[in-house]
């Protein structure tokens, strides 16, 4: 199979050049676009797009920030597998909307992520909602966590109720740092005119 | 290769293929570079910020939210039980504070600090900082402005760090103009934080930490820290200068800077009435808090005292510092689920009882000074008072711990309860040598406890000349500030 796709003698040259250039440029895009990052749970990772800034600020800022990172709640934890996939599927239709410039000034959860970080919800806050101290006291609460979101209620939670692009302008925020290697700009500034 | 032989267009193809798609990856690389140069322009300044500017005004022409919210300082109408951003004359409101300090500035004049917009007129203001006619007289060093505001870092800048430390506080007054703002914090560059008094980073250094390591959520409480610690003027560290220093190097405690004062024999002043070599805390906020629960869970100063606000669409810091009482709703309640009056209830609830036992103890420090008077007035000698005056200063520093960390009670509450439990024993240990002592020397009955029922009855048990403090103090304010400022309008505008 390999040796069909192995091109003729007279071939070879432009074809070595053309692959290299691929090759290259493959490369080129990992280094930029931080490709590797996207298998870690770091929180920087999704500021990798600077659209993520006002949620990464409201999270800082949130009581959330000690103990979780955005793949906590906006990924599956049932299984390994699932949860690469989703994070497979929802950073390539995130990378899509950017690339095309089509994101909304207003970003929305999608019903399959709602669903996703409310039972994140469930799983951290099982104790809350399932002790039948609470149950026997507040009526009705182990039903209303099947029929509503947990944050119909809890709106705060942890982004606030703010959100827009535009909504945190100052805000401190990792993004990423110029690819541009130091003994490069050492040089360049260097030899400025 | 009999695949091509066969269709020799499919080499094209493929060859082509191929040149098409590197051409489309090309164009995604420049794609991902573009967008992310476009991250770098997400905060654009209008106008560019020089490196030391000093101006908030400057500054919040690029940042109107932040400077507008910092100008809030100005407001002075929130008290809260024990502090807030109201004037509260401390030496009125207890008064036994003029005795402990007897011999010391603080006992002319002590009131609760207000807002940072404050803090250039309040030092002018403060009777501690004394009349001075000129630039070299006065009672305080230039030291002092150190933390005043950001023309500091300029003045560290253009001079020199041990030179800003030279001479007499009136110096410096028509350097120092604009109260503490964007520059003490912020890289005028980047805005990120940055650490602008030398205090501190060499503090870090003699303790083998980098301060340049430090977490973003880190800076958050260390840029706090440059001001709001423990600190003491090192005679010895430059000729002439009195050199801003942390006394960190044996740790943060209380015993350990203790023993550090100890091992160098330093003193802030001599008390008038014991003789007793005394320490004067200045404001160790940032030690106590760390022994917190706060610190322990990862909030930062900035957590409570400059939460995030929304205005209309945008969400900010808010740079009005402030307690944190005043403003439940987005700092304490981000984490704690309860009713602001059930939260401030809590926070009331643990100041009181702090404050029941450090009111002890400073009955018991005022006593023991009192008796210490008394037999060094019927001839005790220095060898027989040498551990009584140790242990005084001790009681004292344990006590002006808990006192002058505002917010201890809240920050830390167990630890300041030790504190003042260590305190209040020691207290005793010397109220008891002093009496066996009294006895030997022939008096062995109580001596009373002076009559310092108001500031005026204090002041005047301790020997100060209010009336002409007060006069000079006017003088200076009504000749001496107004060339200052004069003066400092007049380098600005060039």
């Amino acid at each position: 199979m390999i040796k069909h796709l192995v091109p003729p003698p007279q071939w070879r040259f432009p074809v070595m050049i053309v692959l290299a250039i691929f090759i290259g440029l493959a490369l080129f895009i990992f280094k930029v676009s931080n490709a590797s990052s996207y298998l870690s749970d770091n929180p920087e990772t999704c500021v990798n797009c600077h659209i993520m800034a006002p949620q990464y600020a409201t999270w800082n800022h949130s009581s959330h920030r000690e103990w979780t990172n955005c793949n906590d709640c906006h990924v599956p934890h049932n299984n390994v597998v699932n949860k690469y996939y989703f994070k497979a599927k929802d950073g390539l239709r995130h990378a899509t909307v950017f690339t095309m410039r089509a994101e909304p000034e207003v970003i929305f959860i999608k019903k399959e992520g709602a669903e996703v970080v409310h039972k994140n919800c469930i799983r951290c806050h099982h104790q809350q909602i399932t002790d039948p101290k609470l149950v026997a006291t507040v009526d009705g609460h182990s039903s209303h966590t099947q029929d509503r979101k947990c944050w119909e209620c809890h709106r705060e939670v942890p982004h606030g109720r703010v959100n827009s692009l535009s909504s945190t302008p100052n805000a401190h925020v990792p993004l990423p740092t110029s690819p541009v290697p130091d003994w490069l700009k050492r040089y360049t500034d260097k030899n400025k005119p | 290769m009999k695949l091509f032989d066969k269709r020799p267009w499919l080499a094209w193809l493929m060859f082509f293929a191929t040149i098409i798609v590197v051409f489309l990856l090309g164009l995604l690389a420049s794609s991902i570079v573009e967008r992310r140069a476009e991250a770098t322009f997400v905060n654009v300044p209008r106008t560019d910020i020089s490196e030391f500017e000093p101006r908030n005004e400057v500054w919040g022409e690029n940042y109107p939210r932040e400077f507008q919210s910092y100008y809030q300082t100005a407001d002075t109408s929130f008290a809260s039980k024990y502090n807030g951003g109201a004037v509260i004359d401390m030496l009125e409101l207890d008064p036994r504070l003029v005795v402990l300090w007897a011999g010391y500035g603080f006992s002319k004049d002590y009131k609760q600090g207000r807002g940072h917009y404050y803090a250039v007129t309040d030092v002018r203001n403060t009777l501690r900082t004394g009349s001075p006619a000129d630039d070299k007289s006065g009672p305080m060093p230039s030291t002092c402005w150190t933390c005043k505001g950001p023309d500091v870092p300029r003045l560290m800048n253009e001079h020199g760090v041990a030179e800003f430390y030279k001479g007499k506080w009136a110096r410096l007054g028509s350097e120092v103009v604009n109260p503490i703002g964007c520059a003490d914090c912020h890289d005028p560059k980047t805005m990120n934080l940055r650490i602008t008094r030398p205090a501190l980073i060499e503090a870090f250094e003699r303790q083998g930490k980098d301060i340049t390591q430090s977490s973003h959520q880190e800076m958050r409480s260390l840029v706090c820290a440059q001001c709001h610690v423990e600190y003491y003027f090192n005679k010895k560290t430059e000729e002439g200068a009195n050199y801003l220093t942390l006394p960190w190097d044996k740790g943060m405690n209380v015993e350990a800077m203790e023993a550090y004062y100890d091992e160098m024999e330093f003193s802030d002043w001599t008390h008038q009435l014991s003789k007793a070599p005394m320490l004067k805390a200045q404001h160790p906020g940032y030690e106590v808090y760390s022994t917190g629960i706060h610190a322990d869970r990862g909030v930062s100063c900035a957590d409570c005292h400059m939460p995030y606000k929304s205005e209309g669409g945008q969400k900010f810091t808010d740079h009005k510092i402030q307690s944190p009482l005043n403003n439940v709703a987005n700092s304490c309640q981000v984490c704690h689920r309860q009713e602001t009056a059930n939260l401030i209830a809590n926070v009331y609830d643990r100041q009181d009882k702090i404050i029941e036992n450090r009111d002890k103890l400073e009955e018991l420090v005022v006593r023991a000074h009192v008796e210490a008077k008394k037999a060094w007035d019927i001839g005790a000698s220095q060898a027989q008072m040498e551990d009584i005056l140790m242990g005084i200063r001790h009681a004292q520093w344990r006590w002006d711990y808990a006192a002058a960390s505002h917010g201890a009670s809240f920050h830390s509450p167990v630890e300041i309860g030790r504190v003042i439990g260590t305190g209040i024993d020691i207290a005793q240990e010397t109220r008891i040598k002093l009496a066996r002592l009294l006895a030997e020397l022939g008096h062995n009955q109580e001596v009373p406890y002076p009559d310092i029922e108001t500031k005026a009855k204090a002041q005047q048990f301790v020997g100060l000349d209010m009336e002409r403090l007060n006069q000079e103090k006017k003088v200076f304010k009504e000749d001496v500030v107004p060339e200052w400022i004069k003066e400092a309008q007049a380098r600005e505008d060039s």
